[in-house]
């Protein structure tokens, strides 16, 4: 007889400071050939958080607003992209609560343009002093199961390291150390950066991380909303997978088919 | 009045507000940030806050980022 499964992946929600997510897919709103491509995307990957990044307003040229292209009932995350010290990071984030943007900041401290590597002892601080001010605090950081507790510890809603450096697409490359985040985790592991395919967001959750970020290998896409779609059913199988439980490694083969009875 | 935003001289009439300045810029949108002489104004008080001569102003938005 055979059973009556329900079809397709469908995920439990991804909850962060008591906020519920269908998806747990996160995007990025930069890189993309216009807002009608990212917009297209955005809805395409059916996320319901994206992030922006802030910054002064050309008065010469004063353009088009992102905020008029981002679909109805998607919550924006504004980050502290291009501050290299704890008082940038907290000035940007005050200024963006203040304009009314949502009260949550994703909190990036970088001082280093190579590779884009974020200051762990920085970021600390200033999420102290966010959480202290009422902020919801997701703090970009290098896989560190020991910054992880401190930031916990802080108050921090998230905790989200980095795959691979920022727009590398080079996968999930600190996976060792992840690994130990998402097992000792108290608040959610979102694997943020790095990732370059949608087979490697879909590591990321079977391995248990609580969601991915991914930004450039959507919006660099040939078509942003095919990638957007494709990460989207990667972050739920990978999710389902997890759910589901992936088998143990064996070195050796092990017998799929009976072993006894053989007609030879 | 001279006032300088985002490290540009503006001339608006004496005692305008953050809403009269955003007016003549053009960004009246909702996610217009401002911040006067360093300290972030909250947007329930753009429409009160009466900008002084000299006051310097930093008016910022989302922008597409990661």
């Amino acid at each position: 007889m055979r059973a009556k499964g329900e079809q397709g992946a469908v995920n439990d929600p991804l909850t962060i400071a008591g906020r519920e997510f269908r998806s747990r897919l996160i995007t990025g709103t930069g890189k993309y050939p216009s807002f009608e491509a990212m917009r297209d995307a955005v809805v395409a990957s059916g996320c319901e958080l994206v992030t922006v990044a802030v910054r002064r307003i050309d008065l010469d040229d004063v353009g088009d607003a992102i905020t008029d292209w981002v679909p109805e009932g998607v919550m924006l995350l504004p980050n502290t992209a291009g501050c290299q010290t704890a008082e940038e990071a907290v000035r940007v984030a005050r200024l963006a609560r203040a304009g009314g943007l949502p009260d949550w900041i994703k909190l990036e401290v970088i001082p280093d343009p190579r590779y884009l590597l974020p200051d762990g002892e920085e970021t600390l601080r200033a999420a102290a002093q966010l959480v202290g001010e009422g902020f919801t605090v997701l703090p970009y950081v290098q896989p560190d199961p020991v910054l992880q507790r401190k930031l916990e510890a802080a108050g921090c809603a998230t905790v989200m390291p980095l795959a691979a450096p920022i727009g590398s697409g080079r996968g999930l490359k600190l996976r060792h150390s992840i690994e130990i985040m998402v097992e000792q985790a108290e608040v959610p592991v979102i694997v943020d950066a790095g990732l370059g395919a949608p087979s490697q967001a879909a590591e990321c959750m079977e391995m248990g991380a609580d969601g991915v970020l991914v930004n450039t290998a959507i919006g660099q896409a040939d078509d942003p909303a095919g990638m957007a779609r494709a990460f989207a059913q990667a972050v739920e199988a990978g999710r389902a997978a997890h759910l589901a439980g992936l088998i143990d490694e064996s070195r050796e083969a092990r017998p799929s088919s009976p072993i006894t009875g053989l007609v030879t | 009045m001279n006032i300088v935003v985002n490290g540009k001289p503006v001339a608006l009439e004496p005692r305008a507000t953050v809403s009269r300045l955003l007016g003549e810029l053009g960004l009246e949108g909702p996610y217009a940030l401002v911040e006067r002489n360093g300290e972030p104004v909250e947007r329930e008080r753009y429409a009160e806050t009466a900008l002084e001569e000299g006051d310097s102003l930093v008016v910022a938005r989302p922008v597409a980022g990661g």
